[in-house]
């Protein structure tokens, strides 16, 4: 099979290979380090990459699958982590030359629950600095491109694993989201990215950005790799506080396309928000499918969601500076300008007004799991724009002009503060060829209902068989 | 200290101080208007109508 041809292979397609023995991890491994030597130089996805330790797991992989021990979808696939994923041996730096040399010696929980079920890890991703924004651009390490405009942003903070799994450069890659940071590089390099709900996949061994907004979630190409990632990653882990003790379904079995009847609810709010006018023709094309294939669609009221910018943005910030307060003391002047602001400007946050965001939280909660009371995913843009140029500090959104950052994060933060599940596919592409996204969000812990509606959508369209042109 | 949304630069230098960064460095021009836009950002909290609800963070005793 053509290398590129397996780049693009799905997990879910490649793994059928892999089992049936018509191709080794070892091809597999070889065609997606060729992928990554003819593109990475403009698209930047990386920060350590892994070629000798690659292919030495694949020929171990390779060997184990030829003795019949097979241990299921994710063995011998390309795997990549974003650099706040902690790798024994392997360092990890968060984005910042301060931590060039930080070697953790213990795999997060993620990183071991890829190994037992024998994914191979290609590399560490690219991000933004410490997780702290949503473009992806990065003065340590380099600006991550995206591959179908590489003068666009990647988006972020997980802009490595958006630029890579959208590539080919990786099968699957990992993120985390804190105010959106897997969705929008999702959303902006036209692939899946799920946020499970919080507590489903352990945070042990991710550098932290805000306790109890962040979440780790995968970057995928199809929905049903998102379902067998989550099969592999969710679950109990005694060493995250917040880890849940939820009963973990298998999430592929969710793929069932059946969507008759299912509740979505659209927030007229969010289509009272800047918003490109592409975009919203796009989301509501996409609605109009998702009718078509048998769902009710309403229009409902969420109120609060004009709230979710300065609730999410106390918390996260106040958090964030907790995290990094002796850092900042010791090496603020290293950090990237934008990202030292930003920690900085948490210190200024008091106890009284972190308190009061937290009760916001409780109210904006309450209003939600109303909402989904009355319907079962509440649906809408991922993001309110296509992928801004690096660097540009604000961007147009319908008739109006707003900063990066509050464009970029305007429709992923709620979820983040409810810790329910969302995820983000591509339903479209703006005339200047740049991808427009969906989200859909439900109750906690109804995973298997955010993945079939997101699956059936997106098998009875063609989006996610294009590639961008790199 | 402030007065509606505004943090006096004497505040604001304290407040720097507290949390360890050094007052006497350039970047606290940089950093002051960025706090005070901040801060600004979120005012609309006060608005909220919190009488009913505790901070969503509480405490589970250990097990």
């Amino acid at each position: 099979m053509d290398r590129l041809e397996l780049c693009y292979l799905s997990a879910g397609q490649l793994s059928k290979l892999i089992q049936s023995r018509e191709v080794s991890p070892v091809e597999v491994i070889d065609a997606h380090l060729h992928r990554i030597e003819g593109t990475e130089t403009v698209l930047n996805s990386f920060i350590t990459l892994l070629p000798e330790q690659a292919r030495e797991a694949a020929q171990r992989a390779e060997h184990q699958i030829q003795l019949g021990h097979y241990r299921g979808p994710l063995h011998g696939i390309p795997v990549g982590l974003k650099d706040l994923f902690n790798t024994a041996g392997v360092r990890t730096t968060s984005g910042s030359r301060i931590f060039d040399n930080f070697i953790p010696g213990e795999d997060c929980t993620v990183a071991t629950r890829f190994q037992q079920a024998g994914a191979i890890l290609l590399g560490k991703l690219n991000m933004h600095q410490f997780a702290y924004g949503p473009t992806g651009e990065n003065l340590d390490y380099g600006h991550m491109h995206n591959p179908w405009n590489p003068e666009m942003v990647s988006g972020g903070s997980s802009g490595g694993s958006g630029s890579a799994a959208s590539a080919g450069q990786c099968t699957i890659t990992m993120g985390s989201d804190t105010g959106g940071s897997v969705r929008i590089p999702a959303a902006l390099c036209g692939i899946v990215g799920l946020k499970p709900t919080y507590g489903l996949v352990s945070r042990h061994g991710l550098t932290p950005l805000s306790w109890s907004l962040d979440h780790p979630g995968p970057l995928v190409r199809t929905v049903e790799d998102a379902a067998i990632t989550l099969n592999a990653i969710a679950g109990y882990d005694p060493k995250d506080i917040a880890s849940c003790r939820s009963e973990i379904p298998d999430y592929t079995a969710a793929l069932t396309r059946d969507v008759k009847g299912l509740r979505i609810g659209v927030p007229k709010e969010y289509l009272e928000a800047p918003l490109d006018t592409e975009v919203a023709q796009a989301v509501q094309d996409a609605l109009s499918t998702l009718a078509d294939l048998g769902a009710i669609i309403s229009q409902i009221s969420f109120p609060s969601f004009e709230q979710s910018q300065a609730i999410s943005g106390t918390i996260l910030m106040a958090e964030a500076a907790a995290y990094h307060r002796d850092l900042l003391a010791k090496d603020g002047d290293k950090l990237n300008p934008p990202v030292r602001l930003r920690l900085e400007g948490g210190l200024f946050i008091s106890a009284a007004d972190y308190l009061r965001a937290q009760q916001g939280r409780m109210l904006f909660n309450r209003e939600t799991k109303r909402l989904l009371e009355q319907v079962d995913l509440l649906a809408g843009p991922t993001e309110p724009v296509t992928a801004p140029k690096i660097l540009a500090p604000q961007v147009q959104a319908g008739d109006q002009t707003i900063g990066t950052t509050a464009a970029l994060t305007q429709y992923t933060r709620p979820y983040n503060i409810t810790g329910s599940p969302a995820i983000s596919i591509p339903c479209g592409f703006s005339t200047s060829g740049m991808p427009i996204a969906l989200q859909l969000a439900g109750r906690s812990f109804d995973e298997p209902t955010v993945l079939r509606a997101a699956h059936a959508y997106e098998q009875a369209t063609q989006w996610h068989k294009r590639r961008p042109p790199i | 200290m402030q007065e509606g949304n505004q943090l006096s630069r004497d505040a604001f230098i304290y407040l720097a101080q507290a949390a360890g960064l050094d007052t006497k460095s350039d970047h606290m021009n940089e950093l002051y208007p960025y706090v005070q836009s901040m801060l600004k950002s979120i005012e609309s909290l006060k608005n909220l109508d919190v009488s009913n609800a505790e901070p969503d963070m509480a405490f589970q005793p250990p097990q």
